[in-house]
């Protein structure tokens, strides 16, 4: 047996070359499986396994490389014999064939009815040639092909003539004459020559070449492929820069997903597009393989070609429904000529069914996988285990998506949960808004300053000194909602010696603990925020900092931020203000109902402050005198304060929000819109105040690389909707400014339905564009401004326990205040691309968290009514608004639930609803007739029923369950009349009342469920709401836990937002 | 790319070995002057470089020293150019791989030298990796037996390890394929080490076996693991006799 050593240049893990040296063993032994072979060493070595090649054919054909390659099937036909397929030709398919080709050669090679053997050339001592340095692979397998069919010749003594067949011309040439009784000839012309008559192979060995001429013309001309191949990338940004295409994001119609996508363009509004709306792409050919979120390039098509947005009400398992009536009218339409960026992340999927995997075919191992997002194409993964996993919500990744395929490939990656099951959902929601929350690691938490009961956490006396001790002087509190840990601001209030009010806002030191850069910063700068679902959250900070050390609980030191103003005891106008580092010990932990009862001079509720009991009276009431009196001057403050700014336009927008309310088993009991109180709105404007100021100190302090937030004025033509709907009314609403828009909207209130203001008040809401972070070196100073609070500049200062904005904020400001007498304070300045970067980060996971929050509230929704139906359950009826009108149905509001939803008038039959009277609803056949404001069906019998905006009717809840999606929320129309009781009645009264009565209203009717309450204010979809329900801890997993919903469900708005 | 084929249909592996047939061997005795015992192992292209010093007083604390016995010291390493892994990062704490291997082969070598007959003395085994490509642990064992043969230690019986592994075509009867290659130890198939003293007695030093294997395929792979030491043992016999007949002056 010799050595022979083979060096192979492999691809490494990293991509590099990596010489690789491995064995190779010739031996004089191979076994050659002719019946003719006379020698003894090869008769051993056959006799193992029965098949020899035959002795009576004419010839022995040896196929080349490229021959088994290309045209096993005709090797296939039982007419051929006496074939000796080489080694070298048997890894050549094993390598570039894929398996499947190579089961088939070896199922061949095994069958003994085919006569056709395989000879290992490359072990024979005298067949193996080593491939010379610089020779091509396809020249040496075809050498030593040859080599071995000589060899094989020699070796049966020159009884049989060896024909070997190539495609290689030169080869043909070369080897041809070489050797006597070895013919080296073409395919076309082996067939021609020996099998003449044998007609199939003939013409599969037409039907074969042809097809792989049309492949090879395919791969040329883009001919066949299920989509257009991307244009290089030079081509694009020469195409960006000269104007002829346009890049943004996509964004997938979340209802019509296989059909419309729109491009929202960056850098909207410069010199050359005078485009002023999103760009629609129709089909999924013209998408050419941009998923959801990616950045691409579009390039316009003519404007004869151009389409509308479909306007009718659908379900998503509709698929592609006769769009001709429905669409609206003409928008920019383009088609994707390339993408810049992939934005693939992990996605959740459901396979298939038993019933629909079975109609997929008999190929099981490439399984179609259906996302639960919507907007996500189907993906292929190829997998055995799809019977396996039907039941479970699986987490796969888009690998690859080749213009010859119509579905993207992916592979699967881990199992979530069940599918329906509560954790499997919830985790799903987590994996689909890219939220990784798993527990803080042992490096973070070794960071952590020790707390525990035995060795509580004491303030350093060093630090003490470098800190303003107000532990004396202030009399400092915090109010927050009930059962609140983390605390992260409280208030003070005094009368300074000359007559003038001293206003404190103090924030928890979160980067005292939190270094730059440190395991638990870096940890908090990738979540950015703490995650509230519906009934959890995930703490952005270790809970020893978010529940204990930086917590401001009463009775306790605490380190703190604070801002002091100095205001004018008549205007309250800010005459100095400071910002310093200091140690606080705050009073009262508040919850709002207390304060508010106290500020109502209720003082029934004095039991409940924990900090007064065991106290004598006279203490308590002197005590509790100066608590009411700070309480009420902050009132008053924030009174000023908010007039100051509604005087420049402060928006005041509506959103509902529901709490949800879970039993002991953390079944989901009721559903409950929450309640605002003054409170609410009193710390909330000093929370604004605190981040007006901030934001001021910072712009000067640092013009180029101060974080900031801005709101900037949301597009006028997304108010077209809402000034249709207010018209129906008879209102006008002037939208051209934050001051025109808000008075109007005051304006526009129909005192015998509360509803429709609160309904207008949301649309103005959906019409803004968000409030977004930014680094003031990236925009110029007049963008700074903030539209819905109307303040010139606004940034996060107050809650940095749950939002990493503040923390950088606290840093900047630190920097600012100390004028960088410290060396590590230079280290926490970022540069602003840095901050830029950072920035958008922040943006992009506050939106993952608002998603996150809004699907686990629709979430609950669903399991709420999951099980209830109309008919049995009260419950799932209720009263609802009609807020718009569409082409087959209307979209309703039910104020009970804060939902929104679509109610069908025409079914999936054809079928229109009609109201005989009074009576309830029933399908008949009929046709439907939309004008501006109303909605008419007409049945066949002369029925007919008119809907008209903000008419109320009553509709009854129910869930519609869906095996690869979240479950929706359907409406249907009951009866066409208010449905009352007295519950519903309530639920709409009261969020309209003024204010003032409100308040006694509810302090009056100190109801258990409504204690844990959050506000009802939502500005400008999550701006202020943040602050005031800031604190939910780990309690939320008792009994009452509250959500907020920030943004309602509306189907309208998802192909924009 | 389809999977390594371990063994092909016509009963081959990938580099053109028989089940059975082992790599080729060649090992010399007497590399190292300053040793007291040394000697060099190449199987296929895995090649290892022994040293043995010898038995001598105990250096360092005496304490250490067993009164009955010989103190046995292994130190076992890859040279950086070896390849196969090993060297790529900074090994982990406790010596990595090679210092498995030192702590495994001092457990062969306990079991193996005559430790009695050396009481209060100490017996040090340097092993290095020169060329990795597969076996490192049999090539250790063996490389460190002929070493102390070199050296003139009394052992119980010749010192031989060797591994085994199990191909299991789609089709037809799992089939043990002796001294595995580099590549076929990456293909992923489970990889039985055992090492033999005197491998004609059916007397194991070591059994290592790395991933799970059915009991009932344990057989046929130890069976072919001790093939490969009988194997291995009758070549590099004939080496150390070559040698002793050309060093002493025995022979006539």
């Amino acid at each position: 047996m010799l050595r022979t050593e083979k060096v192979l240049q492999l691809r490494g893990q990293q991509g590099r070359a990596v010489r690789v040296v491995r064995e190779h063993y010739l031996r004089p032994d191979v076994p050659c499986r002719s019946a003719l072979c006379r020698s003894a060493q090869c008769r051993a070595a056959c006799a193992r396994d029965g098949k020899l090649l035959s002795d009576d054919v004419t010839h022995y054909v040896v196929p080349d490389c490229k021959v088994v390659q290309e045209y096993l099937e005709i090797l296939e036909f039982p007419e051929l014999k006496g074939i000796i397929f080489m080694q070298t030709a048997c890894q050549a398919v094993q390598h570039q064939k894929g398996r499947r080709q190579y089961n088939k050669l070896r199922n061949l090679l095994k069958d003994p009815r085919h006569d056709c053997t395989v000879f290992a050339n490359e072990f024979q001592q005298h067949c193996y040639l080593p491939r010379e340095k610089g020779e091509s692979m396809e020249k040496w397998q075809t050498r030593n092909i040859y080599n071995a069919a000589a060899w094989y010749h020699r070796h049966c003594l020159g009884q049989m003539p060896v024909v070997m067949v190539t495609e290689d011309e030169d080869a043909i040439r070369q080897y041809g004459n070489e050797t006597e009784g070895v013919f080296v000839i073409s395919f076309k012309n082996y067939l021609d020559n020996f099998w003449p008559d044998l007609k199939a192979a003939h013409e599969l060995f037409d039907s074969i070449v042809q097809a792989r001429r049309e492949r090879e013309s395919e791969s040329q001309e883009n001919h066949g492929k299920e989509y257009p191949e991307h244009l290089p990338v030079e081509v694009l940004e020469a195409g960006i820069k000269s104007g002829r295409y346009l890049q943004g994001t996509l964004n997938v119609n979340k209802h019509r997903a296989q059909l419309e996508a729109f491009v929202r363009l960056q850098g909207f509004g410069s010199k050359d597009t005078e485009l002023q709306s999103d760009i629609l792409i129709y089909g999924s050919k013209a998408r050419n393989r941009a998923i959801h979120g990616d950045v691409v390039v579009v390039e316009l098509l003519p404007v004869h070609e151009w389409k509308g947005r479909t306007v009718a009400l659908c379900e998503n398992e509709t698929e592609d429904k006769a769009p001709a009536d429905t669409t609206g009218d003409p928008m920019p339409t383009g088609k994707v000529v390339g993408i810049i960026q992939k934005n693939w992340r992990d996605y959740v999927v459901t396979f298939p069914s038993k019933e629909e995997s079975q109609s997929q075919g008999r190929n099981a191992q490439k399984v179609l996988v259906t996302p639960w997002d919507y907007r996500i194409p189907k993906i292929r993964i190829s997998t055995q285990q799809a019977e396996a996993l039907q039941e479970y919500r699986v987490v796969v990744r888009i690998d690859s998506w080749e213009s010859t395929s119509l579905y993207p490939n992916g592979h699967f990656v881990r199992v979530l949960g069940r599918i329906g099951d509560l954790e499997g959902e919830i985790a799903a929601i987590l994996v689909e808004n890219s939220i990784c929350a798993a527990p803080f690691s042992e490096i973070q938490m070794r960071e952590m300053p020790v707390s525990s009961p035995n060795n509580p956490w004491k303030v350093s006396p060093e630090e003490a000194k470098k800190r303003l001790d107000l532990r004396e002087t202030h009399l400092i509190f915090s109010i927050d909602p009930k059962g609140c840990e983390d605390v992260d601001d409280a208030l003070s209030v005094r009368a300074l010696p000359n007559g003038n009010l001293e206003l404190g806002v103090h924030i928890a030191d979160v980067t005292h603990f939190v270094a730059a850069n440190s395991y638990t910063d870096v940890e908090a700068r990738a979540r950015a925020t703490t995650y509230y679902l519906a009934d959890r959250c995930y703490d952005m900070l270790p809970s020893v900092l978010s529940a204990d050390l930086c917590s401001l609980l009463s009775g306790v030191d605490r380190y703190a931020v604070s801002v002091l103003w100095e205001l004018d005891k008549e205007s309250f106008e800010a005459l100095r203000v400071q910002y310093t580092r200091s140690l606080i010990r705050s009073a009262y932990k508040l919850e709002y109902e207390t304060a508010q009862a106290l500020l109502d001079g209720d003082t029934s509720v004095v039991g409940d402050i924990q900090e007064l009991t065991g106290l004598a009276e006279e203490t308590r009431q002197k005590k509790l005198a100066e608590l009411v009196w700070a309480i009420s001057r902050l009132t008053d403050i924030a009174r000023h304060v908010r007039a100051r700014r509604d005087r420049c336009g402060a928006l005041e927008l509506e959103g509902i929000e529901i709490r949800v309310q879970l039993d002991d088993k953390r079944n989901i009991h009721d559903l409950i819109p929450k309640q605002p109180l003054e409170v609410h709105e009193t710390v909330a404007e000093c929370m604004i105040l605190a981040n007006h100021w901030v934001a001021k100190r910072l712009a000067e302090h640092f013009p180029h690389q101060a974080l900031l937030r801005q709101h900037p004025p949301p597009r006028q033509e997304f108010f077209t909707e809402l000034r249709e709907c207010a018209s129906a009314k008879g209102f006008s609403i002037d939208t051209r400014s934050n001051k025109a828009l808000a008075e109007s909207l005051d304006r526009a209130n129909d005192p015998s339905d509360p509803i429709v203001n609160k309904l207008l008040r949301s649309m103005a809401t959906h019409a803004m564009s968000n409030a977004l972070y930014f680094s003031t070196g990236s925009c110029p100073e007049e963008q700074f401004h903030h539209y819905g609070l109307a303040l010139e500049k606004y940034t996060h200062f107050t809650s940095p326990i749950r939002r990493y904005a503040d923390i950088v904020v606290h840093r900047l400001l630190m920097a600012a205040t100390l004028g960088g007498s410290t060396g590590d304070v230079k280290d926490n300045i970022i540069s602003n691309k840095d901050l830029e970067e950072l920035c958008r980060h922040i943006n992009n996971r506050n939106r993952a968290a608002q998603r996150a929050q809004k699907q686990s509230t629709e979430l609950f929704q669903c399991m709420y009514f999951r099980d209830r139906s109309a008919e049995s359950d009260e419950r799932c009826v209720a009263d609802g608004v009609i807020y718009s009108i569409r082409t087959n149905g209307v979209l309703v509001f039910v104020p009970r639930y804060g939902i929104k939803g679509a109610a069908y008038m025409k079914n999936k039959e054809g079928l229109v609803i009609s109201c005989p009277g009074t009576g309830s609803c029933q399908w008949k056949p009929g046709s439907l007739h939309r004008s501006q404001h109303k909605i008419t069906s007409t049945t066949t019998t002369g029925d007919s029923l008119t809907l008209s905006l903000f008419d109320h009717i009553t509709v009854g809840i129910l869930v519609q369950s869906s095996r690869c999606h979240a479950e929706t929320i359907r409406l249907e129309i009951l009866r066409n009349a208010p449905h009352s009781t007295a519950d519903t009645a309530a639920a709409h009264r009261s969020p309209h009342v003024v204010r003032g009565e409100l308040v006694k209203e509810v302090s009056q009717s100190a109801e258990e469920a409504q204690r844990a309450q959050d506000t009802a204010r939502v500005e400008v979809l999550d701006e202020e709401s943040r602050q005031f329900c800031q604190t939910k801890g780990p309690s939320l997993y008792q009994l009452l836990e509250e959500i907020r919903e920030l943004a309602l469900l509306d189907v309208t708005q998802d192909g924009r937002t | 790319m389809a999977g390594l084929e371990l063994l092909s249909d016509a009963g081959f592996r990938a580099d053109g070995r028989r089940p059975e047939e082992l790599r080729k061997v060649r090992a010399r005795l007497g590399v190292l002057a300053r040793a007291d015992g040394s000697a060099y192992l190449e199987q296929g292209n895995t090649k290892v470089l022994a040293a043995v010093y010898g038995p001598h007083e105990v250096r360092g604390s005496r304490a250490k020293a067993p009164p009955d016995r010989a103190l046995i010291s292994c130190r076992c390493s890859s040279a950086p150019f070896a390849g196969g892994g090993e060297r790529r990062r900074r090994p982990p704490p406790g010596g990595g791989r090679a210092g498995e291997r030192a702590m495994l082969l001092r457990g062969v070598l306990e079991g193996a030298v005559l430790t009695q007959l050396y009481p209060r003395s100490q017996i040090d085994v340097h092993v290095q990796v020169l060329q990795a490509d597969g076996g490192e642990l049999g090539a250790t064992v063996t490389v460190a037996g002929l070493a102390l043969l070199d050296a003139g230690v009394a052992l119980r019986g010749a010192v031989v390890a060797g591994s085994a592994g199990l191909a299991e075509p789609p089709a037809g009867a799992p089939v043990a394929l002796s001294d595995l290659s580099a590549a076929e130890e990456a293909a992923g198939g489970p990889r039985l080490v055992v090492a033999a003293v005197a491998p004609g007695g059916g007397q194991l030093a070591l059994c290592q076996l790395s991933a799970r294997l059915h009991q009932d395929r344990l057989r046929p792979v130890l069976d072919a693991a001790q093939a490969t030491c009988r194997g291995l043992h009758a070549v590099l016999d004939s080496v150390v006799r070559a040698r002793l007949r050309r060093d002493t002056a025995m022979e006539q």
